[in-house]
């Protein structure tokens, strides 16, 4: 009996992951380039999954519907969603839409069909969907970079959210990377991508960096780690760190991992602001060998 | 009896769960739900792209330690803390009140979206014994 029920379940589960699949893309092309709008409605834009905003539109037929998302209209409809969606191909905006009018015909089929304001009220409040989330640190791809009003902890019936730039928004230019804000933000530094102010009044002043790697040599069979200062001094003060987290000293600082995934030592920045311990090899760049090399090495920023 | 208590505990998780936040987001709520006002989320990344680190927290007086730093408005207001740029020079200034009160009422302070920091905290603390 039970061996019946996994197997049907491992069943559904395949049967239904191509699908899941398959809207995965058209999920994220919408946040990312129709989302901001389409969501709240801001600017009389049809809101996903109302049918009232809908039911003209898809009644006017499909080819009206790709034709405005392509080409834009004088109601303010950027074409193809504007900056964000520019880059994708046309037949990619057309399976947006699909994904779109998809997602209100459930609302449009329920509202007409369904007598009781039950079943019309259940296709309003779907559940909250199934989120894979016991470690922050490794989100799955449609939950990155969310919009203000999409993110969980702004309120979206708060009118000063939809005046919040979107993190994708402000991170488009950037060099991107699989972890944290999913920007590299040294590798933008080094390309001017983002020029941060040094000081809050002068936009002149530069930081006094020092170009001062250290090799730690840990206990456990794991490569070593080089510590660039370089890096670190483009963003921050030496007060920072010395002397209240990292004593100036060699050898004065015991550092582990679990006191940095605790959120102490390195573990202040990286894992809450900084790139996140799950990139190892950022750190423990550094064969066991070179602990033989002199302390200044020709490191990888 | 007991069957309220696992919805009560389903339905938190759930919450919890749908709380995601941008990477290095700051939720800030020590006064703001008791004031009636919507709790604070001060995005990391926002900041970032703008201004490095040194600027809040060395020559700022932003400790890096969550929980670390009592900001009110008063504060603020007198050019402290958010403050020192949000003055309507720099940034906007404290009359947009809902621009930075923009997060769910009753989410507990720290950080979403990544890890608290919880080590002893420099910059902050450095800053102001030299000052």
């Amino acid at each position: 009996m039970k061996n019946y029920k996994l197997i049907a379940t491992l069943l559904l589960g395949l049967a239904v992951a191509p699908f899941a699949a398959a809207q995965q893309f058209e999920k994220q092309a919408y946040d990312k380039a129709c989302g901001s709008c389409h969501n709240t409605g801001i600017g009389g834009a049809p809101k996903l999954g109302d049918p009232n905003d809908w039911r003209p539109l898809v009644a006017a037929g499909m080819a009206r519907l790709y034709k405005s998302a392509l080409e834009g209209t004088p109601k303010g409809m950027p074409a193809k969603g504007g900056v964000d969606g520019r880059n994708f191909t046309n037949s990619e905006i057309q399976a947006v839409v699909d994904y779109m009018v998809d997602k209100v015909n459930v609302a449009l089929g329920a509202t007409a069909g369904a007598p009781a304001g039950a079943a019309a009220g259940a296709a309003a409040q779907p559940l909250p969907p199934v989120q894979y989330n016991f470690n922050r640190l490794l989100k799955p791809m449609d939950k990155r970079n969310l919009p203000p009003s999409q993110d969980g902890i702004h309120d979206p019936a708060n009118d000063g959210t939809l005046m919040l730039q979107p993190p994708l928004q402000g991170m488009a230019d950037l060099v991107r990377s699989r972890f944290g804000n999913n920007t590299d933000w040294v590798a933008s530094f080094l390309g001017k991508k983002v020029t941060p102010r040094w000081e809050r009044d002068n936009p002149f002043a530069e930081g006094m960096v020092m170009d001062l790697d250290i090799l730690r040599v840990p206990k456990a069979a794991v490569q070593d780690v080089l510590f660039p200062h370089k890096q670190h001094t483009e963003w921050l003060d030496c007060s920072n760190c010395h002397p209240a987290i990292f004593v100036p000293q060699k050898g004065a600082n015991i550092i582990s991992m679990p006191l940095i995934l605790l959120g102490q030592k390195c573990g202040v920045c990286h894992g809450t602001v900084a790139f996140p311990v799950s990139e190892c090899a950022k750190c423990h760049s550094q064969k066991k060998a070179a602990a033989a090399a002199p302390q200044k090495a020709a490191g990888k920023p | 009896m007991k069957r309220w208590l696992i919805w009560v505990v389903l339905g938190m998780s759930l919450v919890s769960l749908s709380a995601q936040g941008e990477y290095g987001d700051v939720v800030l709520n020590r006064y703001a739900d008791k004031a009636g006002v919507r709790p604070v989320v001060f995005p990391h990344w926002f900041h970032r792209l703008r201004f490095t680190c040194n600027v809040c927290h060395a020559e700022g007086g932003f400790k890096m330690r969550a929980g670390s730093n009592d900001i009110t408005m008063g504060e603020i207001v007198d050019g402290k803390f958010c403050g020192m740029c949000h003055n309507g020079e720099i940034a906007w200034s404290a009359e947009f009140c809902h621009r930075c009160h923009s997060g769910r009422p009753g989410l507990a302070g720290g950080f979403y979206g990544s890890q608290d920091p919880s080590g002893p905290s420099g910059g902050g603390d450095f800053y102001q014994r030299r000052h």
